[in-house]
């Protein structure tokens, strides 16, 4: 695949999958204020994938709605982390930890990506990406620190999410090119800083993170392997905009 | 199990008959902070209501999304409930300055600079509206502070309350963060004026 | 979202209490009214105005945040981007509505903890319309357009009210509902100017709705003392029916205009100007807000799954010197 379509498909897709997941919190959230912030930025990423869709559309792909309510798995290019259901809370905000410590990371390297339009999009999402990464900390930071109920919680997710997150940086054969076109620093380099950076917080916390070098990254999302929860989640996603593709809703 | 139209509700697998809940303890909703808002560069900063959080920095990230989500936004200031010393409230049209008991000066602490601290003054003008921020005044007490408001901003009218806020009590956002406000403007889609949808229904009459 | 669900709640025999007030506080409290100067939390206030605003706020409140549901039925399915995004919008707007309001009732006294709680155990209200399901797409652009119409009607009176607390929450609420109004309306054009399939789903999803929208603004008034009194001290600002024939006014033609029709042969606006209609069904009202609806059941349960889920992040977020005073405004 063309490099630009390889990256651009990944980072539409994890925004689209996850702003879908988050959304499903929307009223049901542990505190109203918690569930209006948790909205919002489900809110930002569905954004930020539209924008994205949108620049694939006019390298001469088909229409955002198109690519995002038509698709089937095999299709689909997001991370295995972003397809799992929602969990309890303590799940949905190590996930939202993770994925947005990479996201952040990723939009500033983007920032100077030499490919305009997407540097563009990057550098006008960061400071949406900013606070995402602010709620993340305030809150890892605070339920790491507090009750042996809340921090037993919080390590079992740690734990049980972090392969799923080291899926994150899985890389196509497009990788090369990406790299040396500068289109993207390329994501070895991301983890790299990633895992400086989600190291710095976790440290001011009772968790513990684990040597992620003994740790199996659960991989295949780039290349169109999912969980089996993906399917039903497209499935429901395009309930009614498969009723009739053709119609305008 | 519960039967829902609502795939997320389903997917809860919830009891066709829940046991009654027991009522929740104090504080299960945390206290409140109070939040102001800067709708624009060099604005005076405005009250626009309160949030539930356990500390100062979870009651900015709530304060945030509960009220500058929808409206133009450049800066936003919290500050617990309870720190905030209120008068009583006038009528519209007056000033409650003029009501206030001019204070021996040795009730008003030292004198002594080392002693000062800054506080924040907030002004309601009018019943049913929204404290906005005049200025800081230089103080050892609430109580002093208030009567270096009044000599400070006393010739303002009306002024039907006021908020004294020691400033160390405030958390400011920082400049550095201005740009979490900065696509505020562009979601046009929670905005009335991006639905126009008057052609459509011209359309529809003409063919019908 | 709102009706006027809380008006037949009010005590329609028995005392105000009035008698035991003091005179003179009673009758600054009053001119100050007169003058159209609002009441602030810390201004004296007989208690009935206390007792039937915290209940009318209380009460909004919880139909925000139970308003959420039925239109949150349809967040994971909306179509395309568009919708998708706004419909998550709007729902996040009912919950921030919800927090708005429970804030300006604890204004006078009555504690978040204890609101939530009476809405789990069932003994506060909500509004009405929320016990009806979503079953389709078109179900929650009905409730989008006209419930979200219908409650801007009734907003916009309240605003108007003497309580200045509950005034500055639904200016804030009225500000955002004019999206709700505009993206309802334009799912709603959408769907009845579509297709044949989306124009059929519309129209029965119209058709269930109707006569629950007919109840939205309550029954008629009984114009008893009290609902003098209340309108005296602008807690009630319109009658249930003054609502609901500028809701028939403005709506219905609208409704028609796209050629949807409305299941009540009766209704028509005769020469003086005033809607006829076909009087709703209020046994059945009254046996829904009592409990026996379709969805009454599973409304309270989700709140309850929802509360239950997040104890252990409330639990955990705790400080042990926090204390709890009422939000100044």
């Amino acid at each position: 695949m063309d490099p630009k379509l390889d990256l651009l498909y990944r980072l539409a897709d994890d925004q689209l999958i996850l702003g879908h997941r988050n959304s499903e919190w929307n009223g049901l959230g542990p505190i109203l204020e918690e569930d209006i912030a948790f909205s919002s930025m489900a809110q930002d990423k569905l954004g930020h994938s539209l924008q994205l869709y949108m620049l694939l559309h006019e390298l001469g792909e088909a229409e955002p709605d198109t690519v995002a309510f038509t698709r089937n798995t095999p299709q689909f290019h997001c991370c295995q982390l972003t397809e799992l259901p929602i969990g309890e809370y303590d799940f949905s905000l190590i996930r939202h930890f993770l994925f947005d410590h990479a996201e952040l990371l990723r939009f500033e390297a983007l920032a100077d990506s030499s490919y305009e339009p997407l540097a563009l999009v990057a550098r006008k999402v960061k400071g949406e990406l900013k606070y995402h990464v602010l709620h993340a900390n305030t809150w890892v930071k605070r339920l790491g620190t507090a009750t042996e109920e809340a921090i037993t919680r919080m390590q079992a997710a740690l734990e049980f999410t972090l392969p799923y997150a080291l899926g994150i940086f899985e890389t196509t054969e497009a990788e090369p090119e990406i790299i040396s076109s500068g289109l993207f620093i390329g994501e070895m380099e991301l983890q790299r800083r990633w895992e400086e950076s989600i190291s710095k917080v976790l440290a001011q916390t009772a968790l513990t993170l684990p040597d992620l070098r003994l740790l199996t990254p659960v991989s295949g999302g780039r290349y169109g392997q999912h969980t089996e929860h993906l399917q039903p989640l497209l499935d429901e996603m395009a309930e009614v905009f498969r009723l009739d593709p053709t119609a305008d809703w | 199990m519960l039967f829902s139209f609502d795939p997320r509700i389903s997917r809860l697998e919830l009891p066709e008959a829940p046991s009654l809940p027991t009522d929740k303890v104090a504080l299960d909703q945390f206290p409140t902070y109070e939040v102001f808002h800067q709708r624009k560069e060099n604005a005076a900063y405005a009250y626009v209501g309160p949030v539930h959080a356990p500390e100062a920095d979870v009651a900015f990230l709530f304060g945030k999304e509960q009220f500058s989500r929808r409206f133009p936004c450049t800066g936003m200031w919290v500050v617990l409930t309870s720190n905030i010393r209120v008068t009583e409230y006038g009528d519209d049209q007056q000033s409650v300055y003029d009501r206030l008991p001019l204070l021996p000066a040795d009730e008003l602490g030292t004198a002594d600079a080392a002693d000062l601290e800054a506080y924040d003054i907030f002004h309601l003008k009018k019943r049913g509206k929204a404290h906005a921020h005049v200025g800081q005044v230089q103080a050892a007490s609430p109580e002093a502070a208030l009567q270096a408001a009044k000599a400070a901003f006393g010739d303002q009218r009306p002024v039907v309350n006021v908020w004294v806020v020691r400033s160390a009590d405030l958390l400011r956002s920082d400049e550095a963060d201005r740009d979490m406000w900065t696509t505020t403007p562009d979601k046009k889609y929670r905005e009335a004026i991006a639905y126009k949808v008057q052609d459509r229904i011209d359309r529809f009459k003409q063919e019908g | 979202m709102y009706g006027s669900a809380s008006t037949h709640d009010i005590p329609t025999q028995a005392t105000t209490g009035l008698e035991n007030e003091d005179p003179i506080l009673l009758a600054e409290f009053e001119a100050r009214i007169a003058r159209g100067e609002k009441i602030e939390p810390t201004d004296w206030m007989p208690q009935l105005y206390r007792k039937q605003l915290t209940r009318m706020i209380e009460q909004h409140a919880h139909s925000e945040i139970i308003g959420s549901l039925p239109e949150g039925t349809w967040i994971t399915r909306a179509p395309g981007f568009r919708r998708k995004m706004a419909q998550m919008a709007k729902v996040q707007d009912e919950v921030g509505h919800a927090q708005l309001l429970y804030s300006a009732a604890e204004t006078l006294g009555k504690t978040r903890e204890q609101m939530l709680s009476d809405l789990v155990n069932g003994k506060s209200k909500y509004s009405n319309v929320f016990n009806y399901p979503t079953p389709t797409w078109a179900d929650s652009n009905v409730i989008s357009w006209l419930i979200d119409a219908g409650a801007i009607v009734n907003q916009m009176a309240n605003a108007k009210g003497s309580y200045g607390p509950y005034c500055r929450a639904l200016d804030r609420i009225c500000a955002e509902e004019a999206f709700h109004l505009k993206y309802g309306h334009d799912a709603v054009v959408h769907m009845a100017t579509g297709t044949p399939i989306q124009r059929k789903m519309m129209q029965e999803a119209l058709n269930r709705w109707w006569p629950a929208i007919m109840t939205f603004f309550g029954p008629s008034d009984k114009m008893s003392t009290h609902t003098e009194i209340l309108m005296r001290w602008k807690v009630k600002m319109a009658t249930n029916d003054a609502c609901r024939q500028q809701f028939l006014d403005m709506y219905v033609p609208k409704i028609w205009e796209i050629g949807l029709t409305l299941p009540d042969a009766n209704l028509r606006k005769n020469e003086d100007g005033v809607w006829e209609f076909s009087e709703p069904d209020w046994e059945d009202f009254k046996r829904v807000i009592n409990g026996d609806g379709p969805c009454n059941a599973e409304r309270i349960a989700v709140r309850r799954a929802a509360e239950e889920n997040g104890a252990w992040v409330r639990r955990a977020m705790q400080q042990p010197k926090a204390q709890y005073v009422r939000p100044l405004a």
